[in-house]
């Protein structure tokens, strides 16, 4: 189960989804219907910025291959004044652009093309972010439990050593749960800004931590890889 | 180095003609003649000694022109008369008739020398052209040799300047500048000299010492003309040499009449090969088009002979058979976007507009990924892994790696039987990371290991298995990209064996000293 559950993904959600193409809007339509939210359209930048202030929808399905300009530019207009939950859509190979848009404050992606069941855990996931209790300091996923005031983690109820900067990236991926954070915002939050292109920090704590938490290194069920992207802490169920 | 004598091999001539030394011998000759005269004089009437005097006259218009010839036939005829005829030692006569003798002795002597020397003449000419034709004969060879301008234009200044001991140099237009392209290195081109060769570039005429245009400039400029255009310039300057001779003018403008031939033979040559390879190019892509065209439509016959049915059957249907059809549909949807992906990469690969997205990465992670991807593939083959925990961290592009492995342990699943296990291996030599993806499957007959790493290639020639015979070239691209390499081999014990090698960069350092973190062995 996921940590700091409240019951906020049950809730029927206002989505809008921007997309130009019309096969793609009906088919998220079909799926977001069925899931419970309502759903509003829009097929271009101008739309998109012109029904967020007004309808005020709670979450953004946003293509960053929109006609009339950047979908970046959509994130930044409306990062100015709203957290609504944002997931990209893009396609393989543009992964400077997810990553661009993940950086300027989106908070997930899929790639085209992406089934029904992937777009909703990530909108699961990322809508259950504006809910989540700031005091929450005990986090459990499976059998590993992260206690954030005790600095300690157990996998299997047998404590496990972490340095503090592996504890911290634990830390950051768990309060980020179910959610991708970039490798630049990962060395950001953990190690701090000036630390953005050390990548390699990020792969050898990355891999130090799976092998200390991870039943099976090389399955990772935890602490997902998105390839290009970033990494992502996934609760079972996602 | 041709040993062919230039135009200017021969002796120079001293100012006046021929050398003083052959006045002198044909003098000699004469005196020789008027010696055995003297010594046969009591025997042979003097008349007789008539036709040596004209031997000595032909000898010397032969040997040294005309010149030496007509002193030798006025010399000739005094020695006569002075030493050979009553009275010695006399230019007096007592028979007049000698006066004869000596009037028809000195017109046939001049005139015998004038014939003889011009004879002479021609056959000195004679051999120079023969001489020149000969040199123009190996220049041609050598350009006709040359198949790039660089070569051609080298050879040729070098060429020429031995020939006629002077500095030479070829000018090309060079983004709308003429330049030097080559030159037997000492010869320097200030603004003057820069502007007669513009002009004569231009103009396509001559310039420069001896020619109407800009006389006082230093070198020679040469046009080098072709049927089509002007190509360039050649320029010749000998820095103390005197102007060269029509002969050698005519000669020089023969050499540089063959520069511009091989030129132009060159230009149009390169031009050929192009055209060649576009055609190559494009039959290529005509049978690549082919091939890609049967793939694409497969899947999408099975994804709407599937829905069409569902839309037009739908409510006849069993829900078992429904289930089927969509799960048909959504198979083949799948397959096609892994085909649409292959031919993407595949492009980008060969048109070269991928670009690395590199970072220091762990391929262990890498190997992780590939598996689940290919998770449901792999069901029914177990897999084994042996990744060493030190292996150092690499720089590399974590999409296209995966990618790499991914197509790699679809390949070992495809051939291998069910239950065959799959081995994954890598290991650190050092230089660089060897990865390894083993099977138990049927193997790659010998002669085919590179083959398979060829675009469209199916073992045997089958396309049996399905697939479009993509998945290895690709990973030999962008194994490539890394700058590694990749081969295949048969396993021991059969199946096969498919082993990729990165070079390592300054990972290994990078990641022991990486903010003091601790890499446990």
């Amino acid at each position: 189960m996921a940590g700091s559950s409240d019951g906020a993904e049950s809730e029927r959600r206002q989505v809008l989804v921007v997309d130009d193409e019309r096969p793609i809007r009906r088919f998220l339509r079909a799926a977001l219907t069925a899931a419970g939210h309502d759903v509003l359209e829009a097929g271009s930048v101008a739309e998109a910025l012109a029904i967020c202030p007004t309808a005020r929808p709670d979450a953004l399905i946003l293509d960053l291959g929109l006609p009339d300009g950047d979908g970046l530019e959509v994130i930044r207009r409306l990062r100015e004044w709203s957290a609504i939950p944002i997931i990209i859509l893009s396609v393989r190979g543009q992964e400077t652009d997810k990553i661009a848009a993940l950086d300027a404050g989106a908070d997930d992606y899929l790639t085209k093309p992406f089934g029904a069941g992937e777009l909703l855990a990530r909108l699961r996931a990322a809508l259950r972010r504006v809910k989540v209790e700031p005091s929450a300091s005990v986090l459990t996923f499976g059998p590993t439990v992260i206690d954030l005031a005790g600095h300690r983690v157990t996998v299997n109820s047998q404590e496990i050593h972490l340095t503090t900067t592996e504890f911290a990236l634990l830390r950051v991926l768990a309060q980020h749960q179910d959610r991708v954070l970039t490798h630049r915002q990962l060395l950001r939050l953990v190690w701090g800004p000036n630390y953005e292109t050390e990548t390699h920090l990020l792969q050898v704590n990355i891999s130090n931590l799976r092998r200390k938490v991870e039943p099976e290194p090389l399955h990772p069920r935890l602490i997902v890889t998105e390839p290009g992207v970033g990494y992502r802490l996934r609760s079972a169920g996602v | 180095m041709t040993t062919e004598p230039g135009p200017d091999r021969e002796p120079r001539p001293a100012a006046g003609g021929v050398p003083y030394l052959a006045y002198l011998k044909s003098l000699g000759l004469v005196a020789v003649v008027t010696v055995l005269g003297r010594t046969v004089l009591s025997r042979v009437h003097p008349i007789n000694l008539v036709m040596f005097y004209l031997l000595v006259v032909v000898i010397s218009s032969l040997s040294w022109g005309r010149g030496p010839a007509v002193l030798a036939a006025a010399a000739g005829v005094l020695a006569f008369d002075f030493f050979l005829i009553p009275p010695f030692l006399s230019l007096a006569v007592h028979d007049v008739e000698f006066v004869i003798t000596f009037a028809a002795l000195l017109a046939v002597a001049l005139a015998i020398g004038t014939l003889t020397a011009r004879l002479r003449e021609q056959a000195v000419v004679a051999r120079r052209r023969e001489a020149e034709t000969a040199a123009l004969l190996a220049f041609s060879r050598r350009m006709l040799g040359a198949r790039q301008w660089e070569e051609i234009v080298a050879a040729a200044v070098q060429h020429l300047g031995e020939s006629f001991g002077r500095e030479v140099v070829v000018l090309l237009p060079e983004k709308g500048h003429l330049t030097i392209a080559a030159s037997t290195g000492r010869f320097k081109l200030d603004d003057r000299e820069m502007a007669a060769a513009v002009w004569t570039f231009a103009q396509g005429r001559p310039a420069g010492r001896g020619e109407a245009t800009l006389p006082g400039v230093r070198g020679l400029y040469l046009p080098l003309q072709t049927a089509r255009s002007i190509i360039g310039v050649l320029a010749v300057r000998g820095s103390d040499a005197p102007p060269l001779t029509a002969e050698e003018r005519h000669l020089l403008e023969a050499f540089t009449a063959q520069v511009a031939v091989a030129m132009e033979r060159a230009q149009l040559y390169e031009e050929a090969r192009q055209v060649q390879v576009l055609a190559e190019a494009d039959r290529l892509r005509q049978a690549i088009l082919g091939a890609i065209s049967h793939d694409l439509r497969t899947p999408l016959a099975s994804i709407i002979g599937s829905l069409s049915t569902l839309t037009g059957e739908g409510t006849r249907l069993d829900d078992r058979t429904r289930g089927d059809l969509i799960e048909t549909a959504r198979e083949e949807a799948q397959r096609l976007n892994q085909l649409v992906g292959n031919l993407l990469d595949i492009s980008r690969l060969e048109s070269g507009t991928l670009k690395l997205a590199s970072d220091w990465y762990d391929l262990r992670d890498a190997v992780a990924t590939a598996l689940e991807r290919k998770a449901p593939q792999l069901q029914a083959h177990p897999v084994r892994t042996a990744l060493p925990d030190d292996l150092p961290l690499l720089q590399m592009d974590y999409v296209l790696i995966v990618q790499v492995l991914v197509n790699l342990l679809e390949n070992a699943a495809k051939y291998s039987p069910p239950g065959g296990e799959i081995e994954v291996r890598a290991r650190d030599t050092g230089q660089a990371v060897e990865v390894a993806v083993l099977d138990r499957g049927q193997g790659v007959p010998a002669g085919e290991w590179d083959r398979v790493f060829e675009k469209f290639y199916h073992v045997g020639g089958k396309r049996a298995v399905g697939g479009t015979g993509l998945g290895l070239a690709i990973c030999r691209g962008i194994v490539e990209l890394h700058r590694g390499s990749i081969w295949l081999r048969p396993r021991e014990g059969g199946g096969t064996v498919v082993t990729f090698r990165l070079p390592l960069g300054r990972a290994a350092e990078a990641g022991e000293s990486g903010g003091g973190q601790q890499r446990r062995g």
